[in-house]
Formats: structure tokens, C-alpha cells, sequence
């Protein structure tokens, strides 16, 4: 229930859609194919980004490895800027998109103070081929495709099917199954926006260190003397 | 290592910060303009000499602001868009609908003062006196809503613009009074400076101990301000904007109308780079997410 100037929410309402996305980043190999179909899909110009893949490297030579982490709009259920926008230009879809009114934008920029996650940007104001500028842009989740029964254009084109999109609120849906059964994270959730964009963490025995077994013999030793140090404690009453 | 990342800056720039400051300025000016009418007490009638320059200077800053907002919005006809689509869980909305009614109060004010009209000054002075306020307040506001912004998410915001806007317009209507030789003025104006001053001390102090004692974007913000933003921080704002302005003050010397203007101007100073640099440093500890 939303209490105050809090937005409805979209995610766990009876009869009505969700849209979200799980992002397995197991499986995305930073190939940027879905940063080059967003932009391909909607024209964004030289500098700014719907979708962007973040890239580190960890570890040192030879043990190395490189992290890739999509970003894009978290379309959240509780969206501060739409909360923020002083035109009611950026608004949220009652199926959970949180979309852009070109038209009432006055590009105050209010919006892209208020994300946390750095998912908006303002359109040039020069631009040739699609006329649309000087106003505040993000990403849509491809309303148009979703609505003519397609998937998000990123989504349509990951090569490792690293991203998932689907109807939260439907209980057959591969998103909702991925976000019930594995233990999925989202951005800044102490921010209090509920994101709708889950990430499968690469690692599952990482992300799943609460159950799974230690690895190497020294954490396993660590955790067993851990373990009996606190056996009987609160804390772990009733799970060991 | 490799790392690659994007950053979409907000880019709210120099032009907010000036806009802040000039429009703060113009609300307390108006309260001074149009205190010996509000009032009507007697240290409040000792600046009857500086109403119709500092209502002046009023008009002068709003009409300065027209033009940074359209530099910041980047057509002239935006400004009336948070009216014609008002929005009421965004202060901006709010904002744009009070400052252009601060305008309107502005002008009757100045016209009823022209024309001699006792019975309209009061009621329009009062409540230009509130929409004058407003301004800094709302300017505050809209960063404190910003929740994902540790250092501009602090209820204290909107009261920190307050207390600068008072002491930057004192300050300039002290400049105006030493002008016009209205030393009666003086007492009362070094009065308000000092204690707005004061307050802001206090207020620095507490987003201080906010910092010290805060979470990871806290302190993050901590390094930026004492790094990029170190001799904003410290010379400018603490010691020329706070700290000069106060001993000022509050010496026997203040006694004199060019010690409160040199106060004044200090607090002038001060009350820009303050605002200023938490404007600017308030958008940056996101980048580094």
C-alpha cells in the first residue's frame, strides 16, 4: 500500500503486470551487443546511454578476472523521480514502466539528481536524424516492443541470454521463478526505491555462502571452528 | 586494471549556485524592505531609510534570475511548465508557483509604496515577506528530497539556505545603508547578521559532526570536500564566510557602518561558496558508485 507521496506499487498486485529483469551476470560475456541494439533501437546519440555494461578487472596476473555488470533504468516500484519531476513529465506506467513525457520535460534535471543509479541523461539539443532534444531521456524497458507482444531489444539480442525480462506478477513467468528461487540482488535497496532489475550474482557459491559448503581446506577449517565457537548461540540456533 | 564505467553527471552547474544566491538575497531584501511596514516597531522603522533601494535591489536580483533560468532550462517557456503541469510532491513545482508570486508581491509592494497606499503595504508585506523566505527554502528543499544523495538528504537543508539568504541579504542591504548614509539601520542590520551568522556557525558545525559520524557516501563526500573542494570549504566558507564575519560582528569595533558592510560582505561570500559547494560536491559521491 502507498502511504503518503509514495508511488503505488506495480510488484505483487493481483491482475496487474510487472515488468522486470533478472540479469544472470554468469552468463553475460561483456560483448556489449545489447548497449549497441539499444542504441540502434532508439537512435541515442554519441555520449550518453540507455544501457551501458560497467567493466572491471579484479586480481593480479595471472590470476585475473573480468567483471561485467549491464546497467540500465531499474524501473522502480517506488521511483523517486517521478516523485521529484516538478511537470509530471516522468511518470510510472501502472504495468511498472517508468516512462518520459518529451513533451512536458523542461530538462530542470530534478530526475537525474534524484537516481540513485545514474540511468538518465539529457538528449542534445543538435540532433540530425530524430529530432527529439534538450529534454532528459532514459530507458524505457522498450514499451513499444513489450506492448506489440516483442521483447526489450537488449533482451532480444544478449547473446547468453544473460537477460530475462517478463511479467513479475505472473507466477509462470521465468522472471519470477528466477527472483523466487535464486537468491537475486538489486541496487541500492537501502534507498528505498525497490528496483525492478535483479542480478543473479556471478559467483553462486559467493552469493550463496549462508548454505554452501566452504571451498579450500583453510576457510573450511575457519568455518568449522567458527561454527563451534558459536554452535548453541542465538544466532545459530537452529540451523547448525 | 582495466575498469571501465559512464557516468551521466547531473549537471546542475555555477547557474543554479548564482540563482540560489541571488534569489535568496532578493527574498531577504524584500523582508527588510518591507519590515518597517510588517513591524511597525521601532528598530523595524530605523529602516525606512533603505526600503525603496533594497525593494529595488529585490526587483534587480528576480530579474537577474530570468535569465539564469532559461540558461539553465534552456527555453524561456519551461518556466511556466511546473504551473501549467503543477506538481505537488515536487518542491520545484512549488518553487516556480511562489517565486512568481514573489514577483507579483514585489511589484505591488513597490507600487503601493509609490502611490502611498498605507492599507495594501501590510497584507503584501507579510506575505511577501513569507514568499521571500520561501525561496531559499524551497531552493534547500529541493536538494534535501534528494534521498539517494547523502549530503544533500538532511532536514537541516532548507533551514541552512534560510539562514544564508538572511545573512547574504543583510548584508546587502548593510552595503546599501552605508551607501545612503542611513547609519540608524546599522544596529539593527548588525543585529540579524550577527545571529544569522551565528547560526550558520552552528549549522556548520552540525553537517560537520553529520560527515564525521555518517555512512560510506558521508564520508566519501568528507574526502571530496576536504580535497576538490578544500579551500572552498575551509577558507572560503569557514573562515572568510563564517568565522572573519562573527569576530566582526561581535567586537566593540562593529559599532562602526564599514566594519557590518565588511561583515556583510564576508557573509556574502561565505553564503555563495557554501551553497555552492554543497550544490556541486552533493552530485559528485554517486559518480564514484
Amino acid at each position: 500500500m502507498a502511504i503518503g507521496i509514495q508511488a503505488p506499487p506495480s510488484a505483487g498486485v493481483p491482475g496487474k503486470k510487472r515488468w522486470a529483469m533478472v540479469i544472470d551476470l554468469r552468463r553475460c560475456i561483456g560483448c556489449m551487443a545489447c548497449v549497441a541494439a539499444c542504441k540502434a533501437e532508439y537512435d541515442v546519440p554519441l555520449g550518453v546511454w540507455r544501457t551501458t555494461v560497467k567493466v572491471k578487472d579484479t586480481g593480479t596476473f595471472p590470476n585475473t578476472k573480468r567483471h561485467f555488470m549491464p546497467r540500465l533504468c531499474n524501473h522502480c516500484d517506488n521511483p523517486p523521480c517521478v516523485r521529484n519531476c516538478p511537470t509530471e513529465a516522468t511518470y510510472k506506467h501502472e504495468e511498472g514502466y517508468v516512462l518520459q513525457r518529451y513533451e512536458r520535460c523542461i530538462a530542470c534535471r530534478t530526475c537525474i539528481a534524484a537516481c540513485p543509479y545514474n540511468a538518465r541523461h539529457v538528449l542534445p539539443g543538435n540532433r540530425t536524424r530524430v529530432k527529439v532534444g534538450g529534454v532528459v531521456d532514459k530507458c524505457t524497458f522498450c514499451e513499444h516492443r513489450v506492448s506489440n507482444d516483442q521483447l526489450p531489444a537488449c533482451v532480444q539480442t544478449c547473446l547468453g541470454r544473460s537477460r530475462i525480462f517478463g511479467d513479475l506478477n505472473d507466477p509462470k513467468s521465468e522472471v519470477h521463478r528466477l527472483v523466487a528461487t535464486m537468491g537475486t540482488v538489486t541496487l541500492k535497496p537501502e534507498k528505498g526505491t525497490r528496483p525492478q532489475v535483479y542480478y543473479i550474482k556471478p559467483d553462486r557459491l559467493s552469493m550463496n555462502q549462508g548454505d554452501a559448503a566452504p571451498v579450500s581446506a583453510a576457510a573450511r577449517s575457519d568455518a568449522e571452528a567458527f561454527y563451534r565457537h558459536n554452535k548453541g548461540s542465538r544466532f545459530f540456533g537452529g540451523v547448525l | 586494471m582495466f575498469e571501465y564505467s559512464w557516468f551521466h553527471i547531473a549537471p546542475w552547474g555555477a547557474e543554479l549556485s548564482i540563482y540560489f544566491f541571488l534569489v535568496g538575497m532578493a527574498g531577504m531584501a524584500f523582508v527588510l524592505a518591507s519590515a518597517p511596514e510588517v513591524f511597525g516597531s521601532p528598530a523595524a522603522m530605523r529602516l525606512k531609510p533603505v526600503q525603496m533601494p533594497a525593494l529595488l535591489v529585490a526587483l534587480v536580483l528576480l530579474i537577474l534570475c530570468g535569465p539564469l533560468l532559461i540558461l539553465d532550462l534552456g527555453q524561456p517557456g519551461r518556466f511556466l511548465y511546473p504551473i501549467l503541469y503543477f506538481h505537488w510532491t515536487s518542491p520545484l513545482s512549488w518553487g516556480s508557483v511562489f517565486l512568481l508570486m514573489f514577483g507579483a508581491c514585489v511589484v505591488i509592494f513597490g507600487f503601493g509604496l509609490v502611490t502611498n497606499r498605507a492599507a495594501l503595504l501590510r497584507p503584501v508585506g507579510i506575505i511577501g515577506s513569507l514568499l521571500g523566505l520561501s525561496m531559499p527554502l524551497y531552493t534547500g528543499l529541493d536538494l534535501m528530497v534528494n534521498t539517494t544523495r547523502d549530503l544533500w538528504n538532511s532536514p537541516w537543508m532548507p533551514v541552512l539556505f534560510t539562514v544564508l539568504a538572511v545573512t547574504s541579504g543583510t548584508g546587502l542591504v548593510a552595503l546599501i545603508a552605508m551607501l545612503r548614509r542611513a547609519d540608524d539601520a546599522m544596529p539593527v542590520l548588525r543585529q540579524i547578521m550577527g545571529w544569522s551568522v551565528g547560526v550558520t556557525l552552528f549549522l556548520f558545525l552540525g553537517l560537520w559532526v553529520m560527515f564525521l559520524y555518517g555512512g560510506e557516501e558521508l564520508q566519501q563526500g568528507w574526502v571530496l570536500l576536504n580535497t576538490e573542494f578544500g579551500t572552498q570549504l575551509w577558507v572560503v566558507t569557514f573562515l572568510i564566510g563564517i568565522l572573519v564575519p562573527l569576530v566582526l560582528l561581535v567586537l566593540p569595533l562593529a559599532n562602526q557602518p564599514a566594519v557590518v558592510v565588511l561583515a556583510g560582505l564576508g557573509a556574502m561570500v561565505g553564503a555563495y561558496s557554501f551553497r555552492d559547494m554543497i550544490l556541486i560536491a552533493g552530485q559528485m559521491p554517486q559518480l564514484f558508485y
